[in-house]
């Protein structure tokens, strides 16, 4: 029977044997960007991929979400999911964006998609399968940048969907119930000499869809008999940034937004004022407690001027939670493939800011989330490309179908292993119950 | 008896026989200036000259006021004549008493001149004989609605209801038998020439804020704290926020201070102390614009999750003239000072407790020049004592005669013709209507 080094070495072979096929999925998908629900084609090349390598999958999962299964030759074992995020941003003026509809990917995630099927190639040859246990379970998954909430929203209106991130309704739909760990890789743009970067956590956050509803007036003959919506948004945003100095520092506190709509008619009293806002933190009980405290600000906004503000909360993404066993496999298979110096390991307090809907599943399972090198230019920007896509996609594509070996191989007892000593910070019925508590309409009347 | 003229003749020649007198009693109180319900040497400065003038008087009145009658040979209507006792507190005015700061910055120190040279042109037999009714001589402290924590503690001690002076003797029922009521005040704006005659000024009501936070160490633990700073400036800004819904005609002030901004610079500030007064031109801008600030005081609480503490205190009532009582007064100015140099002004945005005066009985509030200055400013002096006070002296005196004489037929047609905006009784419910003391808390 060979040992792990000797499948890790097949599978890698593998991946280099098609290297070229393995860029042109993630060149592909660059060149076809879609965001988020709207993954229609990536979704579908996604689906030709797997038929072309016989791997049965569901489609259509929260819209355009496709999984494969993959038993391993081995028998019963732990059940790994390889994620690959299927969704652009909109940038407007990225080089690869979509001329028409504006769609990017300035975050990197074609070479998810890349490597994602790259891993599976290499894991579905017969040699390596076959001495693995469980089961791979490859899974593209949609919409994991948070935005076109407006459009979002009207799919939770049609009931097509609850949450409005991809990885959140897939655990809603139950389709994390049959996967024990899981893993991905992002690409990254800012990690000087390394190359390949672990730990770190991120950002929770709660999104809010927020209108000031004063009284029309004519802004010149009559601005007595109105109510100015704008002034109360105007005033809620400096009560946020006078609470800003009761942030705690190792909290991360992100609270951000942009002003949707700020009046109808320059000569009449804005009545209507809408504000798209973020609130981000590093724990889940931050999140809550500094929401609140910019729904109060937004109170304070509307009692200032009489008006009234309704906001709509809206559930966001969980911190990250890196799985520190499931992360040291990372570390020595990324050490063993491109050197140790080139790999980074952060504190699992570094928090980068951001938030990503792993986080959702990290709080359920044991998840890696790390970061490959290959991308320039600052993230979410149209600066932001892939220039070397070995480091983007074939090096990550590696490491998952390495570390997939240590988990699944000699029976799945190393993924065991990390199963059994894994606590969850929350089991799917409680992470339910949180992220529907988050979900809220709050109208409050400063009158 | 003689006629009108040959009466204000006569009291014309005793005022210009002692002018230097009466010239000298504002200088003297110039110098010796003591804010409201502190007029301790000024009031006695007053009730001196009343006894030397023989008199009869009642002083301690609202603490430091003085009412003297003359009793007029007919029966008639009571016309006061009133004389504000109290300076202002400006340090760099260069009148100040150097140890309080006290300095008349308002030119009241004339009224107490033009009072008692009134006292003397009037209280002459010849005089008296052929007025009917009264003359209410009041010297009333306390004009100036300053102090607000000392007058606050006075109240707290049972020695005043009210914090302004004619309030306060309108309450002790000091006006009760007064039927009409004038003063004179000096001016510094040139448009308003040497003799003024006025419309309307601004009514108020003050209030004491306190914003209560929770004190934290500002560099170590701000998390803990609740910043009762941020609260006040927020609710500052929230202020502003609505002073577009001002109308104009309204002529809305609301001009807050800082007192206390917090206990050192290390600590989240937990008490933050602010005063304002809010005016308007009727008592219903006023209200509203009160509405407004409160809600935007608790809104700076809100934003931050602090308390905020809101005690509104009556003020003054919006002044409204006679223009009755201005038709006597209106034509003596014109033979004292020729018709260019006769005055008017509609509206002015400041507030007298001669407006409280003028909701309950009629009442002129006119204006007389002599002044230079900013008014409440280092710069505000008299220049023309002349003017300020001898020649306001005699329009005063002459309006009286007019008022009086004649059987009191004038005086009485006032009286009949005006329709009083309240009653005595309704304007003390009004006012305590007005005293509040809120708690919101954010959290």
């Amino acid at each position: 029977m060979p040992d792990k080094n000797e499948l890790k070495k097949q599978a890698c072979a593998t991946i280099d044997a098609h290297k070229d096929e393995i860029i042109g999925i993630a060149k592909e998908v660059l060149n076809n960007p879609e965001p988020g629900f709207s993954e229609i084609k990536t979704s579908r090349l996604v689906q030709s991929k797997f038929d072309q390598l016989g791997i049965t999958h569901k489609d259509g999962l929260a819209i355009t979400g496709v999984k494969g299964r993959i038993p391993g030759g081995g028998g019963d074992g732990p059940r790994v999911a390889i994620i690959g995020e299927l969704d652009s941003l909109i940038v407007d003026q990225h080089p690869h964006a979509d001329p028409e509809t504006r769609a990017a990917h300035a975050c990197g995630h074609h070479c998810q998609i890349g490597m994602m099927l790259g891993s599976t190639l290499a894991l579905t040859q017969e040699s390596v399968l076959s001495q693995l246990s469980g089961e791979i379970v490859p899974f593209a998954v949609p919409a994991e940048e948070f935005i076109e909430v407006g459009k979002r929203l009207e799919l939770r209106d049609q009931n097509k969907l609850e949450f409005l991130g991809g990885k959140q309704e897939l655990i809603k739909l139950g389709e994390f119930d049959d996967v024990d760990i899981s893993v991905m890789c992002h690409t990254a743009s800012d990690m000087g000499d390394r190359t390949f970067a672990l730990g770190g956590t991120s950002n929770g956050h709660v999104v809010k869809y927020v209108k000031f509803i004063g009284r029309g007036a004519h802004a010149g003959s009559a601005p007595h008999l109105g109510i100015n919506a704008l002034n109360a948004a105007t005033f809620a945003l400096q009560a946020i940034n006078s609470n800003r100095e009761t942030f705690k520092d190792d909290e991360t506190v992100r609270i951000h937004g942009i002003m949707s709509k700020g009046g109808e008619a320059v000569n009449a009293v804005p009545a209507d004022v809408r504000l798209e806002w973020r609130v981000r933190s590093g724990t889940p009980k931050a999140v809550v407690a500094n929401s609140a405290v910019v729904d109060r600000c937004f109170k304070a906004g509307a009692l200032a001027v009489g008006a009234t503000v309704n906001i709509t909360n809206i559930p966001g993404y969980l911190p990250m939670r890196n799985d520190s066993r499931l992360q040291e496999l990372f570390q020595q298979n990324a050490s063993q493939l491109i050197g140790e110096s080139k790999v980074l390991v952060m504190p699992p307090r570094r928090n980068r800011g951001g938030s990503t809907d792993m986080g959702d599943l990290s709080q359920l399972m044991p998840v890696c989330h790390p970061y490959t090198s290959g991308a320039v230019g600052a993230g979410h920007s149209k600066d932001y490309v892939v220039t070397d896509y070995e480091s983007a996609v074939i090096t990550p594509a590696k490491i998952m179908a390495m570390v997939v070996v240590d988990l699944l191989a000699d029976g799945g007892v190393k993924g065991q292993e990390i199963m059994s000593e894994h606590r969850p910070a929350m089991k799917k019925p409680y992470y339910l119950q949180f992220q529907r508590e988050r979900a809220e309409v709050i109208e409050y009347s400063g009158a | 008896m003689p006629s009108s003229d040959e009466l204000k003749r006569i009291a014309f020649e005793e005022i210009d026989s002692r002018a230097d007198e009466i010239i000298n009693i504002s200088k003297t109180i110039l110098n010796n200036p003591e804010p409201g319900f502190r007029e301790i040497n000024t009031a006695k400065l007053v009730s001196e000259k009343l006894g030397n003038l023989g008199i009869p008087f009642r002083a301690g009145l609202a603490i430091t006021g003085i009412r003297a009658d003359l009793l007029c040979g007919n029966p008639g209507p009571t016309m006061a004549i009133l004389g504000e006792l109290d300076s202002l507190i400006v340090n760099e005015h260069p009148f100040a008493n150097p140890s309080t700061g006290a300095a008349h910055a308002c030119g009241h120190h004339c009224q107490i001149g033009m009072l008692l040279g009134a006292a003397m042109a009037l209280n002459q037999p010849k005089i008296l004989e052929s007025l009917s009714g009264r003359i209410a001589l009041i010297a009333v402290p306390a004009e100036e609605y300053i102090e607000i924590e000392y007058r606050d503690e006075l109240r707290k001690q049972g020695q005043l209801e009210f914090l302004g002076g004619k309030p306060e003797l309108i309450k002790l029922g000091e006006f009760d038998d007064v039927d009409l009521a004038m003063m004179v005040h000096t001016t510094s704006t040139p448009e308003e020439k040497q003799l003024c005659v006025s419309g309307t000024n601004n009514g108020t009501v003050a209030k004491k804020i306190q914003f209560i936070g929770k004190g934290s160490h500002a560099g170590g633990s701000p998390h803990l704290g609740i910043n009762a700073l941020n609260a006040a400036t927020l609710a500052l800004s929230a202020i502003h926020f609505n002073r577009e819904t001002f109308k104009d005609a309204d002529t809305v002030r609301v001009h807050p201070i800082i007192t206390k901004g917090g206990e050192a610079v290390s600590a989240v500030p937990a008490d933050v102390r602010m005063e304002t007064f809010v005016r308007g031109k009727t008592l219903e801008a006023i209200m509203d614009a009160n509405v407004k600030v409160d809600r935007a005081l608790r809104a700076g609480a809100m934003a931050v999750g602090a308390s905020v503490k809101i005690e509104t205190i009556p003020g003054y009532m919006p002044l409204s003239q006679d223009k009755n009582l201005y038709e006597l007064f209106t034509p003596n100015a014109v033979d004292l000072v020729g018709q260019e140099n006769v005055g008017s002004v509609a509206h002015r945005t400041g507030s007298t407790d001669m407006g409280d005066v003028s909701q309950i009985m009629p009442a002129i509030h006119p204006y007389v020049g002599g002044a230079v200055g900013l008014g409440h400013g280092a710069t505000y002096v008299v220049e023309d004592y002349q003017l300020s006070v001898i020649t306001a002296a005699k329009s005063i005196v002459a309006t009286v005669i007019d008022a009086l004489g004649d059987g009191g037929a004038k005086g009485g047609k006032i009286v009949a013709e005006h329709r009083p905006e309240m009653t005595r009784h309704e304007y003390l419910s009004l006012m305590r209507s007005l005293a509040k003391e809120d708690m919101f808390e954010a959290n």
